[in-house]
């Protein structure tokens, strides 16, 4: 019986094509050898001249067809017929394809993304909440770099579905910054003092120009929008220099940037608030505005 | 501030100046205040960049042998083997040149003018005998602004308010600005209103004449039908009234063919 076995598994171990498993496993490797050797080169050939989002694309894609061409070749050298393989890739398929929707959703998702190229490697987005560099566009996600450095893999699927903002898309953007002024002020005279804020800032392009518009009469304020225009990559520093001058500006020119009041009125038939002192009254010195303190 | 100096000369562009180890050279040039400091194993750089009310015309130089005040921004570089020669480079923007006239000029139908515009130039400092590059530095700040149809296509440019002067003789003679005499033909029938125009200062080469100005080569635009089919090219010669000059610095890109037509283009903005 033990003999028995043993001729058995030794005629089964003797039937099986050593040599062509061997040569169809080199092939395999080979063909990761030179796919990633050939892609390497196409990457380094297409640096120069290219793109970062095409030469991934362009790259991706030399690997992926060099790898499907030894891997076709390997299956043949291990005496699998292609005919069959496909007929049974067929029905994986199917059955593949109801088990695993979500990848097949991001997937289909993916390749109208590289279609529609609506960002590409390098520029900066925001898809709903996210905002984030893209480092990378691939299969079923796009990766994305936050300004504090987190990593986050959105599905393919949520960017053709949501609305996404590129916001490196042009070379120039306009801010927008709100600036309420006390309803006493002269509104033409801030517009003037602003005006003169974007000409005198480099970052501030000349044209388009800045401008100022009185939006509202808000609350407790006259709600004006200084809107001027700079260089894409310096939107971050040009927005926080310039509401550090627009403060510094009109502290020096003597023109109150108030914060909320509210003013409670009694109504004519009310009985007169009664306020009381609590302490003696003591003049409470004002602290001195920024511009006092840098001079 | 002002530390007490050596001496105070004239600086030249393009002359190597020799430093001892502990000097430093104090330049006033521009908008710019500028200290290079030779160390037994470091050159340093220090800039300062201010708008004066009135604008400098000369540059001076002087030698110190104490630092300067710490609070000026400090770059710091390698110094190789024994080498003590500085040597200041003028360089062309490296972005076209938006001029915009304070008041605009009309050139009637068939007519030509010629007006002489300065550009702010770039400080290259080298050292050694190759004059390896260690910064540049604008002696002005400039300004940008967007040349394009709209706000999606076009290029970013500097920006420079001009006088747009017809006389060269008004034309104040800055050791930190280059002047490029632009000549403009108006082939067409209708006034031309010159209100922007764009110099390619990317494509123009720097020459230093005896006096120690800085001219560019001229830059002729020719308008025959519209705004948009302005031809436009850069003289290969330099005007006469420049005098007997001497190349100090190359264009910084070459004149490519595709590079041209981009830039007619958008000549008139």
């Amino acid at each position: 019986m033990a003999e028995e076995l043993k001729t058995g598994a030794m005629s089964v171990f003797a039937d099986i094509a050593w040599g062509q498993w061997i040569s169809s496993g080199f092939l395999l490797l080979l063909g990761i050898v030179l796919a990633s050797f050939a892609a390497r080169s196409v990457s380094k050939v297409m640096a120069k001249r290219s793109s970062r989002h095409h030469t991934v694309m362009v790259r991706r894609l030399v690997f992926y067809i060099i790898f499907l061409l030894f891997g076709v070749a390997a299956l043949r050298e291990a005496g699998f017929s292609l005919d069959v393989v496909l007929g049974a890739a067929g029905i994986l398929t199917v059955a593949i394809g109801f088990a695993s929707q979500t990848s097949a959703s991001n997937m289909i998702s993916g390749l109208f993304l590289l279609v529609e190229k609506p960002f590409e490697i390098g520029d900066f987005i925001e898809v709903e909440t996210i905002m984030g560099e893209v480092v990378g566009i691939d299969m079923l996600s796009v990766k994305l770099r936050t300004r504090d450095n987190l990593y986050v893999r959105i599905p393919n699927e949520t960017l053709i579905k949501t609305p996404v903002v590129n916001r490196s898309r042009f070379p120039i953007r306009r801010i927008d910054l709100q600036v309420g002024i006390a309803y006493a002020e002269d509104a033409e005279k801030v517009e003037a003092l602003l005006l003169e804020l974007a000409e005198k800032n480099p970052a501030c392009l000349e044209e388009p120009k800045a401008f100022v518009l009185v939006t509202a009469f808000g609350p407790s304020s006259v709600d004006l929008q200084f809107s001027f225009w700079v260089p894409k990559d310096k939107v971050l520093e040009s927005k926080s220099g310039m509401l550090v001058a627009v403060k510094k500006t009109l502290d020096r020119a003597g023109i109150e940037i108030p914060f909320p009041h509210t003013s409670i009125y009694a109504g004519s038939h009310s009985e007169p608030f009664r306020v009381q002192l609590m302490a003696p009254e003591k003049v409470i010195e004002k602290e001195p505005l920024d511009v006092e303190k840098d001079s | 501030m002002d530390i007490e100096t050596e001496s105070r000369r004239d600086g030249v562009w393009a002359q190597p100046y020799e430093l001892v180890t502990g000097q430093t050279q104090h330049h006033k040039l521009g908008h710019v205040r500028l200290w290079v400091t030779l160390l037994e194993k470091e050159w340093q750089v220090r800039t300062e960049t201010r708008e004066p009310e009135t604008d400098p015309v000369g540059w001076t130089e002087s030698i110190d042998h104490r630092l300067p005040p710490a609070s000026e921004s400090l770059k710091r570089f390698v110094r190789e083997g024994s080498t003590s020669t500085v040597t200041f480079i003028p360089a062309v923007a490296n972005l076209p040149t938006v001029i915009r006239p304070y008041h605009p000029l009309t050139i009637p139908g068939g007519m030509r003018c010629t007006i002489y515009v300065g550009t702010v130039v770039w400080m290259k400092i080298c050292v050694g005998q190759n004059q390896t590059l260690l910064t540049e530095v604008p002696l002005a700040v400039p300004s940008l602004t967007w040349v394009g149809r709209n706000t999606m296509e076009g290029e970013l440019c500097y920006a420079s308010p001009n006088f747009g002067r017809l006389v060269l003789e008004a034309v104040p003679k800055r050791a930190w600005r280059a002047v490029t005499p632009v000549t403009i033909i108006n082939r067409r029938t209708e006034p031309l209103l010159l209100e922007r125009f764009s110099l390619p200062t990317p494509l123009l080469s720097l020459h230093q004449n005896d006096r120690g100005e800085l001219w560019t080569p001229g830059v002729v635009v020719e308008v025959a039908t519209d705004m948009n089919s302005a031809s436009l090219h850069v003289d290969e010669g330099l005007l006469v009234a420049a005098g007997p000059c001497k190349k100090v610095a190359p264009a910084r890109e070459k004149a490519a063919k595709g590079r041209l037509v981009r830039a007619i283009d958008r000549v008139f903005g």
